[in-house]
């Protein structure tokens, strides 16, 4: 029997791997040993090369990491969250932009100007997560790492790793972003569909 | 640091550059073209551009005092002026075009004593503190040296535009190198030395090695003049000369109204441009100006102040619609501003192709099953399939279909180019399978997300409808609907300029366009579009449907009196059906193929068969290899009677037409002859027909016959084939197969896409014609064929007769003619007028 209790009982490292997981979605690779704790109890699963949250992985890295409501962290971090959308959103055209031309044709990177602007823009987007991030750390020191992690990738697209930017195989800016954007998620306790609303409304707030 | 003494700096007004012997070297991209755009007299932004090699000497106020006062004296107006106001906007252009130029500086000029009364005449707040604000930022940070934390903090909780501008400036006296001033030259000279550290900055060197341009690459500064007005009649706006759609000379873009604009936002917010202050004469105009003297369609940016449109910038436009650059081409051949062989090169043939595309017939009592993404243009309907090898199993009998299915792979490729038209649940307008559709003019929807797709019970669902493998349903990729049921189908019509430009290629081109037609329905469909014959009619067509057990009584007969009544109804239908087709025909010449597939096709597959003999009659058919068995001429051979009654067939026909006064220029083709005596024989056979339809009717009918060439043999001996043919015409499809020893059916999908992939061939042999190997034997063939009859007609009815790409390979070797589907007769015209060009240059 595997006991799938709640991940307050989970040693300091076990916990960090579940939420890791639950953040990331998946492990591709050998399993740690923190990860085969979590299979044993019921909280990921393996499917082939690969390494799952179960429901109750998810529901209770929920729970760990979810701040409490209505509490400082939360009503700090809430506004940077709201600044937070409108990036996001812009970081979402900037990786369409790199995959698609603005005519819908798929951009075979032959244009280096084209590529070089794009680029270009993506600057003014790594300042403002920058900014953001120097925000989000003074609430809540956890998410420093992500103005790290966001550099490192940018560092290899920059040095020629092209994949470093979109590619959800490898580390890459976009999937570093998206962890980011999970693990705020999971902290404030919004789900993916109001989240889409709010950044619908934060996007259009600054167009008027 | 200001480079070198002020009063050497000179200063160009657009205009002024090209007179001075200046170009885009010293007056950066945008001054040069600025410089054009004020020769065309069409209406720009005033402006002075400090050249690139002495651009950093704005840096110092002295130098921006002398641009602010000519600039004041050009304008007539002074800078922060509350009654007649203007502002300068800074704006940098390097000498090639590259990206990752730093931002333009609007609203330089702005203080805190002028702002409230510009305020009073924008009439709005916001604008005028947005611009301002974003000034102050760049200033701020690039020349003051205050540090972003400081901006931020500095920033932190101040969401009002006025109270932004109000800490930023703050900021800059409190943390930077010195206040902000308020003289505009020294506003000036700050901005450019903001513009210059961005160009020196990190980011300003990363682009420039990622495009691969110096790294001491320059920089021309360009100092314009901002009228301010009324912000409703005031903004900023991009619009190209064409309208996509229909390729007319209509300005199409978008307007952003307000003044917080300074460069154009890049999401689809803005208004159309019909919503433009003041109209869009004036835009149309310039933009018709603009095309005459680049040639291309062309796209502007401007600006509007006041209601007074001036231009910041006009390029050609990069990838213009098909239609529009067809249009285009036309418009300006037709005013004589380019030569219609200029307009020829211009368009490509495979343009042509996707202004083809099949519209549907809407009534609006459709049944919608799903929408997805519009992948790639088209109309098809077609039975729903759910592999890619049932798709392919359908494809080889002639069914159409259209693949439905969630994602694709590279294996799913053929079944891509077999399916009419290809339906997938996810992935967008760059997945896969959209690419690999608009390469092969497949009508696609992809993304279609609500549709469900159950392969177990042979099912796709969505919006309440359920359709079954098997059902029809017809897809639009113009609009990514797909409907339930049939849809009716408009084929493809030329719009007008396209036959206009397809006649001029008429007077040009030398090779001649027919086309591959088995019915009256395909016949008239491409003689709309410009077909001057049928380069290869096959008559198998008539052997099937509802023929088909006519044809096997004749195969199957067990005495001679049930193979004579069974030849006899054969001869009566197919007469009757080449009596359609030449009606359809009239005058133009026709090539009738004699029958070619091989004689078991035609026998069930399913072993119903009446009797024991019927049954080994059809073992005794069956062939290891059909397709190098007992085709064509070979047939012919063993039964003596079926070209003499195929051919008996098609006089009888012309006799009938003949009396409405129709006369086709009849010429009979014999399949896949290798030995010069086979051919020899099955004329003979021809010849017979005709004396005894003479007899019958005592009309001579006139005819051609001859040779098809799809052996190496034959091509090999087409001296001697040419003795007894009048004509010869290269079946390339077998030809190259042949050649190659290649089995279409069994390499395409297996092994030419991984050898087009490994680079071992630039392209399917079967799409682009093989110019070294196949091609070494068409020339034999010419030659050999011409040194015995100099004017025997050659042609090519293979697929390659409409493939751009193949018509430029086969044009040079000395055919006369080549045939093509219908739809592809126009691609086929364009081409051979591009091969004529080529051949005359």
């Amino acid at each position: 029997m595997t006991n799938s209790a709640g991940a307050a009982e989970l040693d300091d490292v076990t916990r960090e791997a579940l939420v890791g997981l639950v953040i990331r979605g998946m492990h591709r690779g050998a399993l740690s040993p923190e990860q085969q704790a979590l299979v044993d109890q019921g909280l990921a699963m393996a499917k082939g090369p690969m390494v799952m949250p179960t429901p109750a992985g998810t529901a209770a890295a929920q729970a760990v990491t979810r701040l409490a409501a209505g509490g400082d962290e939360e009503k700090s971090l809430r506004p940077l969250f709201e600044k937070f959308l409108p990036v996001n959103h812009q970081l979402r055209d900037l990786c369409t932009a790199w995959q698609l031309r603005p005519d819908g044709t798929p951009n075979d990177h032959s244009d280096a100007a084209y590529d070089a602007s794009v680029r270009d823009r993506l600057d003014d987007i790594d300042d403002a997560i920058g900014r953001i991030l120097r925000r989000m750390s003074e609430v809540t020191p956890r998410l420093s790492h992500y103005r790290d992690h966001l550099s490192a990738s940018l560092e290899r697209f920059d040095d020629g790793d092209a994949g470093m930017l979109t590619s959800p195989l490898a580390d890459s800016y976009h999937t570093v972003w998206m962890w980011l954007h999970q693990e705020l998620l999971l902290m404030l306790g919004i789900s993916r569909a109001e989240d889409e609303k709010l950044e619908a409304e934060l996007v259009a707030g600054q167009k008027v | 640091m200001p480079a070198a003494p002020a009063a050497t700096t000179p200063l160009v007004p657009y205009g002024q550059g090209r007179v001075r012997g200046l170009g885009p070297a010293e007056l950066g991209i945008h001054g040069d073209q600025m410089d054009r755009l004020v020769a065309l007299g069409l209406p720009t932004v005033p402006g002075i551009t400090v050249p690139v090699q002495s651009a950093r000497d704005l840096t110092d106020p002295a130098v921006a005092r002398q641009v602010v006062d000519l600039m004041e004296e050009l304008v007539g107006r002074r800078v922060g002026d509350t009654g007649h106001p203007m502002l300068l906007r800074l704006v940098a252009s390097a000498p090639v075009a590259a990206s990752g130029l730093p931002p333009q500086v609007p609203g330089i000029g702005l203080t805190p004593t002028n702002a409230a009364s510009l305020i009073d005449l924008i009439g709005r707040e916001g604008d005028l503190y947005e611009v301002w604000a974003s000034v102050l930022r760049l200033v701020a940070e690039d020349a003051l040296g205050v540090s972003p934390d400081a901006l931020e903090d500095a920033l932190e909780g101040v969401t009002s535009a006025p109270a932004q501008v109000e800490a930023l400036l703050a900021v800059c006296a409190a943390e930077g190198t010195g206040p902000v001033p308020e003289d505009p030259a020294e506003q000036l000279a700050l901005s450019a030395a903001a513009l210059m550290h961005r160009w020196d900055s990190p980011r300003g060197r990363r682009a420039r090695r990622s495009q691969r341009l110096p790294d001491d690459l320059g920089l021309a500064l360009h100092v314009q003049a901002l009228h301010i007005g009324p912000w409703e009649r005031s903004g900023i706006g991009t619009a190209s000369s064409r309208d996509p759609d229909s390729g007319a000379l209509a300005p199409t873009g978008t307007f952003h109204r307000g003044m917080r604009r300074s460069a154009l936002p890049t999401d689809a917010s803005g208004e159309p441009l019909d919503t433009l202050p003041g109209g869009t004469d004036l835009l149309k105009h310039t933009l018709a100006t603009l095309e005459h003297h680049l040639r291309d369609v062309a796209e502007v940016t401007f600006e509007l102040r006041d209601g007074k449109l001036s231009l910041l910038s006009a390029a050609a436009l990069d990838r213009s619609s098909p239609r529009a650059g067809l249009r285009l081409a036309v418009d300006l051949a037709t005013a004589g501003t380019i030569d219609r062989r200029a307009a020829l090169r211009t368009v490509r043939p495979q343009v042509v192709q996707e202004l083809l595309h099949a519209q549907l017939r809407l009534t609006g009592d459709e049944k919608l099953l799903a929408k997805g993404l519009p992948a790639s243009p088209g109309a098809a309907r077609g039975l729903v399939v759910l592999s890619s090898q049932r798709a392919l199993e359908l494809a080889a009998g002639d069914v159409p279909t259209v693949l439905f299915s969630s994602e694709t792979t590279p294996g799913d490729v053929p079944a891509l180019l077999a399916a009419d038209a290809v339906v997938t649940t996810s992935g967008g307008l760059a997945s896969h399978a959209a690419v690999v559709a608009r390469g092969s003019g497949t009508p696609a929807v992809c993304g279609a997300s609500d549709l469900r797709i159950d392969t177990v019970r042979g099912t796709v669902s969505a919006g309440g409808h359920t359709v079954h493998e098997g059902d029809v349903v017809t897809v639009d990729g113009r609009s990514g609907a797909i409907y339930v049921g049939e849809v009716d189908i408009r084929p493809a019509e030329p719009p007008a300029e396209l036959d206009t430009l397809l006649a001029w290629a008429d007077d040009v081109r030398v090779l001649r366009v027919r086309t591959n037609a088995d019915t009256v329905r395909e016949t008239e469909a491409a003689l709309r579009l410009g077909a001057e014959g049928i380069g290869l009619c096959r008559t198998e067509h008539q052997f099937l449907g509802d023929r088909l057990p006519v044809v096997r009584r004749y195969l199957l007969a067990q005495d001679d009196a049930a193979h004579r009544e069974a030849l006899d109804a054969l001869t009566d239908a197919q007469c009757e059906d080449f009596t359609a087709l030449l009606r359809a025909v009239g005058d133009r010449p026709v090539t009738v193929r004699l029958l070619d597939a091989p004689l078991h096709e035609f026998l069930p597959h399913d072993g119903a068969y009446e009797d024991q003999s019927q049954l080994d009659r059809a073992v005794e058919m069956r062939e290891v290899n059909p397709m190098l068995g007992l085709r064509g001429v070979r047939l012919a051979l063993l039964n003596d009677d079926l070209y003499p009654a195929q051919a008996e067939a098609l006089f009888s026909a012309w006799v009938t037409v003949s009396k409405e006064g129709i006369t086709p220029a009849l010429e009979v083709m014999i399949p896949l002859v290798s030995l010069p005596e086979e051919l020899a024989i099955a004329i003979g056979q021809v010849h017979e027909a005709a004396d005894k339809v003479e007899e019958q009717t005592g009309v001579r009918v006139p005819y051609l016959v001859g040779s098809m060439i799809e052996t190496p043999r034959a091509a090999l001996l087409a001296d001697q084939l040419a003795v007894h043919a009048d004509f010869l015409s290269f079946g390339t499809n077998d030809l190259t197969q042949m050649t190659y020893g290649f089995s279409r059916d069994d390499v395409e999908s297996r092994l030419l896409t991984g050898y087009v992939e490994r680079g071992l061939l630039a392209a399917s042999p079967f799409v682009e014609f093989d110019l070294d190997g196949v091609g070494a034997l068409v020339a034999i063939a010419v030659q050999k064929a011409r040194s015995v009859k100099p004017d025997i007609k050659l042609g090519v009815c293979g697929e390659h007769g409409g493939d751009a790409t193949s018509i430029l390979r086969l044009a040079p070797l000395g055919l006369d003619y080549v045939s093509c589907s219908p739809q592809r007769v126009p691609v086929a015209r364009l081409a051979a007028a591009h091969a004529a060009l080529e051949e005359s240059t």
